[in-house]
């Protein structure tokens, strides 16, 4: 693990050309009723430093769990996952996660919950508030700093729940449904702030969402998951540069694609059905 | 953005988790109506004297009483069984809550004899107990501790058991040592079950040790109220009475109000 210059200067030269990511004869099986049960099956996959990779696919694909190998939460798979080279064992500073609830802790305020994620970095403590007021600025909310979670709407609290997931500056940060709770419009909103952060900091994105609108409003590539079991189906380029206007016909275009691609050749079982329009709870 | 931050209602602030104080008129009303019916009855000649005393003789009782220093002496006696008394079994009960929660071999061990144990009432130990122990301090102590343990060491158990698996994985990914773990994520989640545990345990506690002083004791509130009923002072009886069920009360007041204090992160 290398440390970063946390100087703000030193942000994008510092991080260009790292956190890339590869993927490799990647195969996890659960074993459910006693019975294992192959739920990725032979995922390749290669993230360009800097990248923003999208994911879509029905529910129950396997995304989620895949989002938790490379985090390093499950590491009971076989197969290859390699940051910048290095093996993906446990989990580490370098690779953060937005969940897709919020997961800040009750009992501290914003600013505590930020604070938390540096707790173990090797950021000088009289750096640490600097950083924390910095981050809660790039995610727009300033002025929050004491509030509590249950003080935050939705959106504000998925925002700081970003702010504490970018506050280490991880090479790779990993989004699961990050806006899946949220309206439509808080929706847009919280993208475009999405794309701003991402423009700004060029850490390399790997983003889970049910939205084929928002995948392709965000991704540099889409990837579309097929289920039972869990496999790449395409991977769609989208050679629009950023930022990005919403009513491209190019978007338009490639979102018919993919939704063709994802109710189409779904299986008969009609998991594809719920695809776009139910955000699944992650289980508690 | 910012300018919404100016109504942002900050934690802490006026009005937040402080309720009680000044009891609410609407409280007070069917307290003055049960005094007044009270006074009522005995004035009209409904109950004779010798049965229920009015509430003026009850009044009049307790004034001497605290002239005298007796209650006092009585109110402390009981007082202090019940806090180190309590001291002991809330200490031991969470610590007996938070070995079952964190081993499971523990918890299979242990809990089935805890919750056998757990429903028997407490005063059903007494006799035993006496026998053991006589009727000294020792065993107002202990009856206190046993009926602080179980309910401290269940909430304990399940404040810790409650805890949800989400919250470790966030303190896996920012790499939190277990010493972090313990005193920032662990402890704070599990405080509001453990205060609630520790009102509970400390209002029961007190109604036992009430209780048990009535059946065996030299000295307490409950021993006053059993002196009373012996010597046909029914004005003493009934001061009694009040005073325990005021002290009841402050107590339930007093551990909510550390309650909320504690816990103002919580939603309202
Ligand atoms: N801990 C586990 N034990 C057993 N099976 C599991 C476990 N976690 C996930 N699964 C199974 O793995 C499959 C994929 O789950 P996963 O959560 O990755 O799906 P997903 O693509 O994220 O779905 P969604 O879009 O609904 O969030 C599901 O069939 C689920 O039943
Ligand atoms: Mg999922």
């Amino acid at each position: 693990m290398t440390p970063y210059p946390h100087a703000r200067e030193d942000r994008l030269s510092a991080k260009t050309g790292r956190g890339e990511l590869i993927v490799s004869d990647l195969n996890k099986s659960f074993t459910i009723n006693g019975q294992p049960r192959r739920i990725l099956d032979n995922i390749n996959l290669t993230v360009r430093p800097g990248e923003f990779v999208s994911i879509v696919g029905a529910s129950g694909c396997g995304k989620s769990t895949l989002l938790r190998l490379i985090v390093g939460l499950d590491t009971e798979y076989s197969g290859e996952l390699r940051l910048d080279g290095e093996r993906i064992a446990t989990t580490s500073l370098d690779r953060g996660i937005v969940f897709q609830d919020h997961r800040l802790f009750p009992w501290m305020t914003l600013e505590q919950n930020i604070e938390l994620a540096l707790l173990n970095t090797d950021t000088p403590r009289a750096r640490r508030a600097q950083i924390v007021a910095d981050h809660i600025a790039l995610v727009n909310l300033k002025g929050f700093e004491k509030a509590y979670p249950h003080q935050l709407s939705g959106g504000m609290a998925q925002r700081a729940a970003i702010a504490r997931a970018l506050v280490t500056e991880p090479r790779l940060l990993l989004l699961d449904e990050p806006l899946g709770a949220l309206d439509a419009l808080t929706r847009v909103h919280v993208q475009s702030e999405l794309q701003r952060i991402w423009m700004a900091q060029r850490s390399t994105m790997v983003m889970v969402t049910h939205d084929v609108e928002e995948a392709l409003y965000l991704g540099d590539r889409v990837i579309v998951m097929s289920p039972n079991p869990g496999r790449i189906r395409r991977i769609v380029e989208v050679d629009l540069p950023h930022p990005r206007d919403r009513r491209s016909p190019l978007l338009h275009r490639l979102k018919d694609e993919i939704l063709a691609e994802l109710t189409s050749g779904a299986d008969a079982d009609g998991d594809a059905g719920n695809l776009v329009h139910l955000p699944s709870r992650e289980a508690r | 953005m910012a300018s919404r931050a100016a109504d942002f209602p900050v934690a802490g602030g006026a009005g937040a988790g402080f309720r009680f104080r000044l009891p609410p008129v609407g409280a007070v009303v069917p307290l003055v109506a049960l005094l007044m019916a009270w006074q009522i009855a005995c004035l009209t000649g409904l109950f004779p004297p010798q049965v229920l005393v009015p509430p003026s003789g009850v009044a009049r009782a307790l004034v001497d009483m605290t002239q005298s220093g007796e209650l006092q002496r009585h109110v402390g006696d009981s007082l202090f069984r019940l806090t180190v008394g309590f001291a002991i079994g809330a200490v031991a009960g969470m610590a007996f809550g938070a070995v079952i929660a964190l081993s499971r071999l523990a918890e299979a061990a242990l809990s089935p004899l805890f919750m056998t144990l757990w429903q028997v009432p407490v005063i059903a130990f007494v006799p035993m107990m006496v026998m053991f122990l006589g009727i000294d301090e020792p065993f107002k102590l202990a009856v206190v501790a046993i009926a602080a343990f179980f309910p401290m060491a269940l909430a304990t158990f399940d404040g810790i058991r409650g805890v949800p698996r989400n919250w470790f994985e966030v303190a896996k990914v920012y790499r939190l040592r277990l010493p972090q773990l313990i005193r920032r994520i662990l402890l704070p989640a599990t405080v509001p079950a453990v205060l609630t545990g520790l009102r509970v345990s400390l209002t029961r506690a007190w109604v036992v040790l009430v209780a048990a002083e009535l059946l065996a004791a030299d000295s307490g509130i409950g021993q006053m109220m059993e002196m009373g009923r012996q010597l046909f002072q029914i004005d003493v009886v009934l001061a009694g009475v009040m005073v325990s069920g005021l002290i009841g009360f402050l107590l339930d007041r007093g551990a909510r109000w550390v309650e909320s204090r504690a816990t103002r992160w919580r939603a309202a």
